[in-house]
């Protein structure tokens, strides 16, 4: 020990030219400082950056909820055999039942004391082809007749937007969609309580309809479309991806041509993907001739555009196998290919894996190029019929779905565009959570 | 000529050395890391290789199964044969070389996989077992001879890689010994163990003495005069002094070897 005074302990060691431990040194205040501060900017951004996900959520969900729901009149409904047979023997068969259909309507209103007068013309603005719908369901069930049927009608969409508010009646200008007269049918039936909501199967299930009926318009084809470019794009782009990773990293020589080659990958992986799309139009279409619209020609496009990040990610895993394990295995008189693929592989699987999901992901939102390879939203008119139909068949995707009904000028068909994207969010979501259990499941194997 | 030599002297030492290098000479781009390394070693012996670090000990053990080749900008000249065959003849297969020179590392490096794969996958490569019973037959023997059978044989199928470094090293003995190889090489083995599982590792060594010719890299002096019967002495790429070990420790020839051995330098 060097001679201290004995009575060290308190100030003694700062006054000695020794700092002492208790007080904080300048230079340590200004370090924890801008520790500190580093710290709250985190907290900042991880806030910020949370509040925009909740406000995207909200907004998403209230905006594509209702997409979800329609509105549906309720009408107990009696039909004699008399006016059956009256019916069946006209010539405007569908007409008469819609004539039954309005006295039996009006009866109901005046038994509640509102006196609206409407015809058959405006209970089809309101409620599309009743008549129709009438005739083929008891010719259907003909033990239906003389018996009360319970029938839930959906109605237009531009009534739904009314009840929501989003219509008023100075906006309605009297035409072939909707009269000002009709409104005034609405609100009685509001008022005689008939008018309710009801699950939408036909949004989850249905394809998209023309632009004037957004009521009808439903995702299920562009979901299908979605499904088999996936299929094409996993089945395409994971073997080629990680075969051409595998013999960059573990068998290419490493030149002059290896280094061009990933550069290029590098480069291709930053191609907007709308060059993509003109690519796959150009050689897909106009060269080799498959058909437009089709689910293969999009798969084939995203499979280009997702083979540069699988490819990345891949190398990037095998990189980050131990070489100690590389060693061991050559050690014991494994070849080269035996290395690869009983060790460096199986190791490598969880970030191949990631990697895929991410470029599958991306492919599942992509847009642009399939607009120009035509899987435009207003060609998922119907749904395949078999594995061909399904790859070759004009189709859609969602993404592409929820651009053609945005893009619309009717207004009632936004709601679908963001009801389309809780579905895709959906699915999303669902891949993800398959990758992430996946993973798992393979770093279990240590 | 520069032929000749090699044969001349094989002639004169084939009795009794498995390995006989002439003229070996490693290069990594443009460094010349061995140069001109001639040797002979030993059947059934334990030949020990000391030097400073980066004296190229471990080079030239990597040589002897050609497990330099892995590494691109590495070239090899000279000559090593092994029973007679030089093991850089274009027909010679390196993997095949590598069932015959097995190699043990100087990190642990067992296969993520349980105990039993990690033992029995050279084996299996290399089609030595008809079936299940030999290959499990195979493995208890590896294990039995590593001298972790006792310890291992109730975990069989529990990851090899959750057993103790030193566990590890003899995990990793048993697979280089599962293959019947002739020839063991061991890079600094001891050098991430700890005094126990060390001893228990050399005394290891000292068995497999029985049955295959051992080639140790070793940091240690003591460890190299523990074990091994004959010492090679490294120093900047050279081959100093080759003999036996008791020599080599008590009576070097050469005055470096002499420095490194009294620790004046190293």
């Amino acid at each position: 020990m060097t001679d201290a005074p004995s009575d060290l302990p308190n100030s003694a060691a700062v006054s000695n030219g020794h700092a002492s431990l208790l007080s904080e040194n300048p230079m340590m205040k200004k370090r924890n400082a801008a520790e500190t501060r580093f710290k709250l900017y985190g907290i900042f951004a991880l806030t910020v950056g949370l509040a925009f996900l909740i406000f995207l959520t909200v907004s998403i969900l209230r905006n594509g909820i209702p997409a979800f729901t329609q509105t549906v009149v309720n009408v107990e409904f009696t039909l004699t055999q008399e006016q059956f047979d009256e019916a069946e023997s006209k010539m405007l068969k569908t007409a008469a039942y819609t004539d039954i259909f309005v006295n039996n309507i009006t009866a109901q209103f005046q038994e509640r004391g509102l006196d609206v007068e409407f015809d058959n013309k405006a209970i089809e603005r309101l409620l599309g082809k009743v008549g129709g719908d009438l005739r083929s369901f008891y010719r259907e069930n003909p033990a239906m007749i003389g018996q009360p049927a319970n029938f839930e009608l959906s109605t237009a969409s531009r009534v739904e937007r009314y009840l929501q508010g989003k219509l008023t009646r100075e906006m309605v200008v009297d035409g072939r969609f909707l009269e000002a007269a009709d409104l005034d049918v609405v609100d009685a039936m509001v008022g005689a309580g008939i008018i309710g909501t009801a699950w939408d199967w036909n949004f989850i299930t249905g394809t998209d309809t023309g632009v004037d009926n957004p009521g009808g318009a439903g995702i299920g084809a562009s979901v299908i479309g979605s499904f088999f470019m996936m299929l094409v794009v996993l089945l395409l782009s994971l073997p080629i991806g990680v075969a051409a990773s595998i013999y960059l990293e573990e068998f290419a020589p490493k030149n002059r041509w290896t280094d061009l080659i990933e550069v290029n990958i590098s480069n291709l992986a930053a191609v907007p993907s709308i060059v993509f799309g003109i690519l796959g139009l150009a050689v897909f279409i106009q060269f080799a001739h498959l058909p437009q619209s089709a689910p293969l020609v999009g798969g084939l496009v995203l499979t280009l555009m997702t083979l540069p990040t699988i490819v990345i990610s891949t190398r990037a895993s095998l990189k980050s196998v131990p070489p100690s394990i590389r060693d061991a295995a050559l050690g014991v008189g494994a070849s080269k290919m035996q290395s690869v693929f009983h060790h460096v592989l199986p190791l490598a699987m969880p970030g191949i894996l990631t990697g895929t999901i991410i470029g599958l992901a991306q492919a599942l939102g992509e847009t642009a190029p399939l607009l120009l390879i035509g899987m435009v939203g207003y060609v998922a008119r119907e749904y395949p019929d078999s594995l061909s139909s399904g790859l070759l068949d004009p189709n859609s995707a969602m993404p592409a779905q929820i651009y053609t009904w945005a893009a619309r000028s009717d207004e009632a068909f936004f709601e679908k565009a963001w009801g389309g994207i809780i579905i895709l969010l959906i699915f999303l979501l669902t891949m993800n959570i398959i990758a992430i259990i996946l993973r798992r499941r393979f770093e279990r194997r240590w | 000529m520069k032929d000749m030599i090699p044969v001349d002297r094989k002639m004169s030492t084939m009795q009794d050395s498995k390995i006989s290098a002439r003229g070996v000479q490693v290069y990594y781009g443009d460094n010349h890391a061995i140069k001109d390394v001639d040797v002979d070693i030993a059947d059934k012996t334990v030949t020990a290789f000391i030097g400073p670090s980066g004296c190229g000990k471990s080079t030239f053990l990597r040589c002897i199964n050609r497990m330099n080749d892995t590494i691109d900008v590495a070239r090899v000249v000279g000559d090593i044969r092994i029973d007679g065959e030089d093991i850089y003849d274009p027909k010679v297969d390196p993997v095949q070389l590598r069932a015959k020179v097995g190699m043990v590392f100087q990190k642990p490096n067992p296969f993520p996989k349980s105990i039993y794969d990690n033992v029995a996958y050279g084996p299996k490569i290399h089609g030595l077992a008809r079936n299940k019973a030999e290959l499990d037959e195979i493995v208890e023997k590896s294990l039995r001879k590593a001298a972790l059978w006792t310890e291992a044989k109730d975990r069989l199928n529990s990851p090899g890689t959750g057993l103790s470094g030193g566990q590890q090293q003899r995990l990793c003995i048993a697979r280089a010994i599962a293959t019947a190889p002739e020839v063991l090489l061991m890079d600094e083995p001891c050098s991430a163990l700890d005094p126990i599982a060390t001893a228990q590792v050399e005394e290891l060594i000292d068995e497999l003495r029985q049955s295959f010719s051992v080639v140790i890299v070793t940091h240690s002096m003591q460890q190299a005069a523990r074990v091994s019967q004959k010492t090679a002495f490294f120093h900047l790429g050279n081959l100093v002094e080759y003999d036996d070990t008791d020599k080599i420790f008590t009576n070097p020839q050469d005055p470096r070897t002499e420095s490194y051995i009294s620790g004046r330098i190293g």
